[in-house]
């Protein structure tokens, strides 16, 4: 095997300046893969952790039928049962936020429109998403206090001001009536319209107070240490819950359409790899046809000489897997510094991208990634290329007719 | 004296062109051990088919080759290339060695190919590159070397494997005078010491003037056989 390396590694170089293009074109490709696949991973994970921290978090456990119908007479009871659960895991789970959730109709004076009325636990709540960090105006409220935290836009809507006081009116948890008045005692902004047109903050123990459902919160909030991995907490909680009572659900299951997008991007970036890819492969697969034509009478005296139509089927599929693998490997060295850095320092965006970036709650950067798959991933998909490519000698060589093949 | 060669009825027909050419037709000859043969005849006359045949490098048509009673024209591919390491040494006229190897590497390989063990191939491929004058040449790729010392690289590659025979498809066709002649010494020589059979397929009035027997091909057929 050694001699077979040797002589392919030396045959890659009989021409050194067509090896140093092929090996160029590859080691481009890879770089621009690479930097493509960063950056959708990048952008991903920072979507993906921008929506599970401000909405749905890692994990949540409902009432089995709130999902179909979200209302308060689903809100599941936080019996013994589930945070002794909660406690068996306290290795896997990082924290848990409960809220308890109940559309209202809020009005001031003359002024009616419908909110999303959230009761929460705000150091709970900070671990999660910072919203009290959100604040543009009085404070967050305390466990104990009893003044709500409205929207900016629905302050707007209704013309609220800090110390003015808002009516909330609602139903409660089986047939009871949910009306009360609180003071506003804070103003939030928040970057999606819908949750700043649309939310009125409580404490949890009051807004459970408000519904008549002490205990009770509509979703319990887990979220995940770093090393675990989702689904199989997930499953793992599922099945120890009675089932006829609670459905555990992943932020993927929460957030389908999320998820669709992201596929469909992945699609498009997928595809333009491929056009890279095979770009690439053409290079190659040009490049290894002129070396097989080149050789076809020495390929006949290597075989007259007694070397073996499989080993020598082997130099050739060597020379072409070492060429992309030479370039794979310069593209990687450049590719890992250079993504590292921008994964260290992301590109800022600007203008119209950043508002909008801003709007979804995401940072306005291009974030990078640097995780280990993307280059393994491109090591193996050029590795393949290359296999495929290599076949086109290897062919050759075995139907090789080594009498007419030594006359050239 | 021993026979290592024999072709029975030996027919090689090539169907590519407008008619069937017979490049080969019939051939019953037989070559003992220890011979200097040279195969003449005009362009066209079947020698190098006759040379690729014997070396088991082409199928006949027709007929049967014995090596040392092994009919090689009935052995399957795989068996054939053993066979051809093991027992025939070829010089090609245009040397044919691999560029990127040195000259100890290029006679070192068919020792590789043979799985002789590491100091052995190395003590022989110095031997040999030292019996055919380029003992100061071992580590000078192909490309470094002129035609001629090219060529005695070409033999001590052929004589690597210890072959029963050596054949030498007109070895001396792309040498100068003194090139050649350095070269059918050094064959004579190991014709001679080492009682290598060397069947040489030649125009090469030289080579003709050193062999004992000449073999004249015409139209494919053997149609002169002279023992000197």
């Amino acid at each position: 095997m050694k001699t077979l390396l040797v002589l392919a590694w030396r045959n890659l170089w009989r021409k050194k300046k067509r090896t140093l293009i092929t090996v160029s074109s590859v080691m481009f490709a890879a770089i621009l893969t690479i930097a493509l696949m960063s950056i959708v991973s990048g952008m991903k994970q920072q979507m993906i952790e921008s929506i599970v921290s401000n909405t749905t978090g890692h994990i949540q456990i409902q009432d089995v039928l709130y999902d179909d119908e979200p209302s308060i007479d689903y809100a599941l009871e936080l019996s013994p049962e589930v945070m002794q659960l909660l406690e068996q895991h306290e290795n896997c789970i990082a924290y848990t936020v409960p809220r308890i959730q109940n559309f209202c109709l809020a009005s001031k004076d003359i002024g009616t429109r419908g909110v999303l009325v959230t009761g929460i636990k705000p150091e709970k709540e900070n671990k999660m998403n910072n919203v009290s960090s959100r604040i543009t105006q009085g404070r967050m409220f305390n466990d104990n206090d009893n003044y709500a935290v409205v929207a900016e836009g629905v302050a707007n809507q209704l013309e609220l001001e800090l110390g003015d006081t808002i009516v909330l009116l609602g139903n409660g948890f089986q047939g009871m009536i949910a009306a009360s008045k609180y003071k506003v005692g804070g103003i939030v902004r928040f970057p999606m319209p819908e949750q700043n047109n649309s939310m009125v903050y409580l404490p949890l123990a009051e807004a459970q107070w408000l519904f008549a459902a002490p205990d009770r919160v509509t979703n319990l909030i887990i979220m995940a240490e770093e090393h675990v991995d989702i689904d199989m907490l997930s499953a793992d909680l599922q099945s120890s819950l009675d089932d006829e009572w609670f459905t555990v659900y992943t932020w993927e299951e929460l957030l389908p359409d999320a998820i669709a997008a992201f596929e469909v991007r992945n699609a498009q970036v997928k595809m333009m790899a491929w056009i890279l890819y095979a770009v690439v492969g053409f290079g190659i697969l040009g490049t290894i046809i002129t070396m097989v034509f080149e050789r076809m009478k020495e390929f006949g005296i290597l075989l007259s000489i007694g070397l073996k139509r499989i080993k020598l089927a082997a130099i050739c599929m060597l020379e072409t897997l070492l060429m992309s693998f030479l370039g794979v490997l310069a593209g990687i060295a450049i590719g890992y510094p250079l993504m590292y850095s921008l994964y260290k320092n992301p590109i800022p965006l600007k203008d119209d991208l950043a508002d909008v970036m801003i709007d979804m709650g995401i940072e306005p950067v291009f974030a990078f990634s640097v995780a280990p798959e993307i280059f393994l991933q491109q090591g193996l998909t050029v590795f393949f290329i290359a296999v495929a490519i290599g076949l086109y000698p290897v062919v050759k060589v075995l139907r090789l007719d080594m009498v007419k093949a030594s006359r050239k | 004296m021993k026979t290592v060669i024999e072709t029975k009825n030996l027919v090689k027909v090539y169907n590519g062109g407008v008619a069937p050419v017979k490049a080969v037709n019939n051939v019953n000859i037989k070559f003992n051990e220890g011979e200097f043969t040279a195969i003449v005849g005009p362009s066209g006359s079947g020698k190098t088919t006759f040379l690729n045949l014997i070396g088991g490098l082409d199928k006949p048509t027709d007929g049967e080759i014995f090596i040392e009673n092994v009919d090689i024209s009935k052995l399957k591919e795989r068996k054939l290339f053993d066979f051809r390491l093991k027992n025939i040494g070829f010089v090609f006229q245009s040397y044919n060695l691999i560029p990127v190897l040195t000259a100890k590497e290029n006679v070192s390989f068919i020792m590789l190919l043979q799985k002789m063990k590491s100091n052995e191939m190395n003590k022989r491929a110095e031997e040999l590159l030292q019996a055919v004058g380029l003992g100061d040449k071992m580590d000078v790729r192909p490309s470094k070397l002129s035609g001629g010392q090219q060529q005695r690289v070409a033999v001590a590659r052929a004589l690597a494997s210890k072959p029963k025979f050596i054949l030498a498809d007109e070895p001396t066709a792309n040498l100068d005078t003194q090139s050649a002649l350095n070269l059918l010494d050094i064959m004579a020589r190991l014709n001679k010491e080492e009682n290598i059979t060397l069947l040489f397929s030649t125009h090469d009035q030289r080579v003709i003037d050193r062999a004992r027997r000449v073999v004249t091909l015409i139209d494919g057929a053997v149609s002169e056989d002279v023992n000197k």
